[in-house]
Parts: C-alpha cells; sequence; structure tokens
C-alpha cells in the first residue's frame, strides 16, 4: 500500500500535457501508488475558489483521489465559506496552504489564523515550505491548538532543518519531495526523526513520483519505516479507513 | 549498458562531501550503470590542471571517459586546458560558471566555449539552462545541458530546434513527462542519461528510466548511444 500525500489535479504551466484525473491514475499506476491526495493546480496558482470547486468535480468519481482543500490564508472568508459547501461531500480529506503563491510566510499571523482554521475544521494540512520558513512552520504549529500540519518539500535545499522544525512541536510531519535533492538526504533526515513523522508525497503530477521514490529507495528504509512512510502514518493522520 | 554523462569525482566545498573514483565505480556498479563520463571537482575548483589528470587516472582505471573541466575563473589556464584536452584526445570539456561564481553572460565563455568547439569537443554545461545557454549558441556547439530543470523543458524545446548539437541530461527531468516531451519533440538522439551518482540521488533517474515510455531503440540511445556517440566511440 503506498499513499501519497502530496498530489495534484490539472494542467501545470511547466508542461503542455495533462491535468485529469486519467493523468493521475497512469501515473499512480506506473509506480504502484494506491491513493493520491491532490490540490487544484488551479487553485494553488490561480484561484483557491474555482480551484477547489474544480477538484470536487473531477475526483467525485475517483475515490483514489483525496481532496485537499486549498487555502489562501489572506481570504479566509472566501475559505469558510467554500469549506462549508465542499467539506460536506466527504471529498476533501485534508488542506493545502502554499506559502509562496499566496505570499504568506508560514510564522505569520496570518498562517496562524490558517492553521486555526484547518484545526477547527478538522483537516491535517499540508504546508509548503521552503528554506528558513520550515522552523516557523514548526512554531506556528506547536502554537496552534490541535492542529496537525506537514511540510512539504523538507524545506527545499535547508533539508538540514528539517529534524529541527519536526522538535519543536509533535503535531509537525514531514514530506521528502524535492526535484533538485543531494544524496543521502532522507536517510540523514530519517537518521534523526521518528520515522512516524515521514510521510511519502509525490508532489506529482508536477514531478513525476519515480524522482521521491527513487530517494526513498536509496534512503534503504528498514521495514517499519518503509510500512510506517509509504502507507501507515498518512492513513492514520487522515483517519483513513483504507486496511493499510 | 547505462553510462551517465555527469559522473564527477572529488570533494564538494559547498556540501563538503567527497567522493572518489573507487567509491563511485562501487556506487554505479550497485545501481547498475556501467560507467559514463568523469570529470575531477578538483579541476573544476581549485585547479584544472592536475584535477583534469586526476579524471584521466579515474577514467582509465575504471574504463571511463574522461572530462576536462576548467575554470572560467582563470580565462587563460582554461584556454590552455582546452588546448590540452585537444591534443590528448579527451573528447568533453566541462563549463561550470555558476558553480565557479562566473555569470553565464560573461564574455570568456563564449570565446572558449568557440575555442571548444573549434577542436571538436563535447561542451558539459553546468548551471541553469535559461542563464547559461545563450553563451553557447550559434556556434555548432555539441553540447549537454547537465542542469536542465524540467520547469524549463519549453524553452529547451524551442532551443533545440534551433541548435541541433544541444543535449538534455535526464537528472533534472523530473517531469512526468519531461523525457517523452524531449524525444517526442526533438527525438531521442538529444536525452542523455545523467545521474551525478553519488551527489545527487541516482536512484530517482533510475526510477524514471524504469517508466519512461520509449521504444527500446530509443531507450539505448538515451541510455548510452548518445553518450557514446558525443565521446567519439559510437556509430
Amino acid at each position: 500500500m503506498i499513499i501519497d500525500v502530496h498530489g495534484h489535479i490539472g494542467p501545470w504551466f511547466f508542461s503542455p500535457y495533462g491535468g485529469t484525473a486519467s493523468d493521475n491514475l497512469r501515473i499512480m499506476d506506473a509506480y504502484g501508488i494506491d491513493i493520491q491526495m491532490v490540490s487544484g493546480a488551479e487553485a494553488v496558482t490561480y484561484n483557491p475558489t474555482t480551484g477547489n470547486a474544480a477538484v470536487a468535480r473531477d475526483i467525485a468519481d475517483h475515490p483514489r483521489l483525496r481532496g485537499l482543500f486549498v487555502i489562501d490564508p489572506r481570504d479566509l472568508a472566501a475559505a469558510e465559506k467554500q469549506m462549508a459547501q465542499l467539506l460536506p461531500t466527504g471529498l476533501f480529506v485534508g488542506a493545502k496552504i502554499h506559502t509562496h503563491y499566496s505570499a504568506t510566510p508560514a510564522g505569520s499571523p496570518a498562517m496562524a489564523d490558517a492553521l486555526r482554521l484547518c484545526a477547527q475544521a478538522g483537516l491535517p494540512v499540508l504546508v509548503h515550505t521552503w528554506g528558513r520558513e520550515i522552523l516557523d512552520l514548526g512554531t506556528a504549529v506547536d502554537s496552534v491548538d490541535g492542529v496537525l500540519a506537514i511540510a512539504a518539500h523538507l524545506a527545499g535545499p535547508d533539508w538540514r532543518l528539517a529534524p529541527e522544525a519536526a522538535s519543536r512541536t509533535d503535531r509537525l510531519w514531514l514530506e521528502p519531495n524535492y526535484s533538485v535533492a543531494e544524496s543521502g538526504r532522507l536517510r540523514w533526515v530519517l537518521d534523526r526523526v521518528d520515522p512516524r513523522r515521514m510521510l511519502f508525497g509525490s508532489d506529482s503530477t508536477l514531478t513525476d513520483p519515480g524522482v521521491t521514490l527513487g530517494a526513498l529507495h536509496a534512503a534503504r528504509l528498514s521495514p517499519e519505516e518503509e510500512r510506517l512512510v509509504m502507507s501507515e502514518n498518512a492513513a492514520r493522520l487522515f483517519a483513513l479507513d483504507v486496511g493499510a | 549498458m547505462i553510462l551517465d554523462c555527469d559522473l564527477l569525482i572529488g570533494r564538494d566545498i559547498v556540501s563538503g562531501r567527497s567522493v572518489d573514483a573507487d567509491e563511485l565505480a562501487t556506487r554505479l556498479a550497485g545501481a547498475g550503470i556501467g560507467g559514463g563520463a568523469v570529470a575531477s571537482l578538483r579541476a573544476l575548483l581549485f585547479d584544472a590542471t592536475s584535477g583534469n589528470d586526476e579524471a584521466r587516472v579515474a577514467a582509465a582505471a575504471h574504463a571511463w571517459l574522461p572530462v576536462a573541466s576548467i575554470d572560467l575563473r582563470d580565462a587563460l589556464g582554461a584556454e590552455r586546458e582546452i588546448e590540452r584536452a585537444a591534443e590528448d584526445g579527451v573528447r568533453f570539456v566541462r563549463f561550470a560558471s555558476t558553480r565557479e561564481g562566473v555569470a553565464g553572460s560573461a564574455p570568456r565563455i563564449r570565446l572558449l566555449a568557440r575555442a571548444a568547439v573549434e577542436r571538436r569537443l563535447t561542451l558539459l554545461v553546468e548551471g541553469s539552462m535559461p542563464e547559461v545557454a545563450g553563451a553557447f549558441m550559434g556556434l555548432g556547439a555539441s553540447a549537454v545541458f547537465l542542469d536542465l530543470h524540467f520547469y524549463d523543458l519549453g524553452e529547451f524545446v524551442l532551443l533545440g530546434r534551433e541548435e541541433s548539437g544541444f543535449h538534455a541530461s535526464t537528472r533534472l527531468m523530473g517531469g512526468p513527462d519531461a523525457w517523452e516531451t524531449v524525444v517526442g519533440e526533438l527525438g531521442a538522439e538529444r536525452l542523455v542519461f545523467g545521474t551525478r551518482a553519488g551527489w545527487f540521488e541516482e536512484e530517482s533517474v533510475l526510477y524514471r528510466l524504469g517508466t519512461a515510455r520509449m521504444n527500446a531503440a530509443d531507450r539505448q540511445m538515451v541510455t548510452a548511444g548518445n553518450l557514446e556517440r558525443l565521446g567519439g566511440l559510437g556509430a
């Protein structure tokens, strides 16, 4: 069982191809990914309201795809209004916040408010992290009661900060996708962080899942680490009934 | 047989890590990579002459292809290393402007690239393709862009239509359709297998190879034939 906590659906401006649920499923099948959590490319890069609605339409008939509701921390009123419409569908199991596209630093008051909204809605939230903001995210998560957050990309080039970020709260998980990763990165992190805090995320359909799966293979996971990272941690965090 | 166009030995001052030739050979064998074109970080970062000698010794010991690296901070020394490489039968020269802190627009890069092209050397080019490729255009160069990221692939296709000798390394072609886009738009002869094993996760590139939608002939070109051709070994 492989659960991918970081997926997207919809076309990307980096590629002239793809964008449909069938593209997600084709790529998932190529790597044996069973379930993928997806946020809308449109919701992340352009408009959360139209993008979240598109995700709801696109995944409704595809139970292997579970929605991540994109929140722009600068407009929480719009997010709350749409949550009331879309969360009862059961299609969305988590939230997504992109710090750069929404121009909201991880340590800002607006981010704390957005994390609070996620906690109130009962949605674990995947937060894009790049650079030192992963430390701010750890602090912010610690300050917001009940929120469960995932630091996407392990801070990219500053992945060595991930263990420190994880040490600031027991409610921050780590997701390792990074398209220009150095050799040995994930073993280094896993030697310093409880494997119950690491999740598999691919950033597909932007990035091919082979990038992260290869890096995890290179980390030579123990059987227990593999079970936890590839499915069990995600199933528990998102309360998925998947028999993982 | 899989060959890697982007082998590096030596010490990287930024990460503080080292990979020597024997260690790299062991790593390649474990990954199922049969060899490739090897360059020296000593040459790129400290002393081109002794570093390139080191790369040639490593290449001879492991049946790899030697790469002459140049230090763009020393333009005259770089000119001498290009000349020496050509005289010694080396077929590749590595440009690393970003690593060496030289602007991609510096005139010396184009002049040295022209000198290398005149000596029929294939250029292995580090750095962000949009920032460094301009210096190599219009020279009739055979060049492999080692750090081309799939975010910039559309630009590379446009460029590749103008520059028939421009090639993409697979290392950062991590988009779901990136390999297929190069093959479909420019042909399999323009994609060269590269991982920078030991410094980058070669397993990531090998996973992508495992799902690449290519026929057997194209796969052979990408994984070995193209590098052999550029190195003067193939048909």
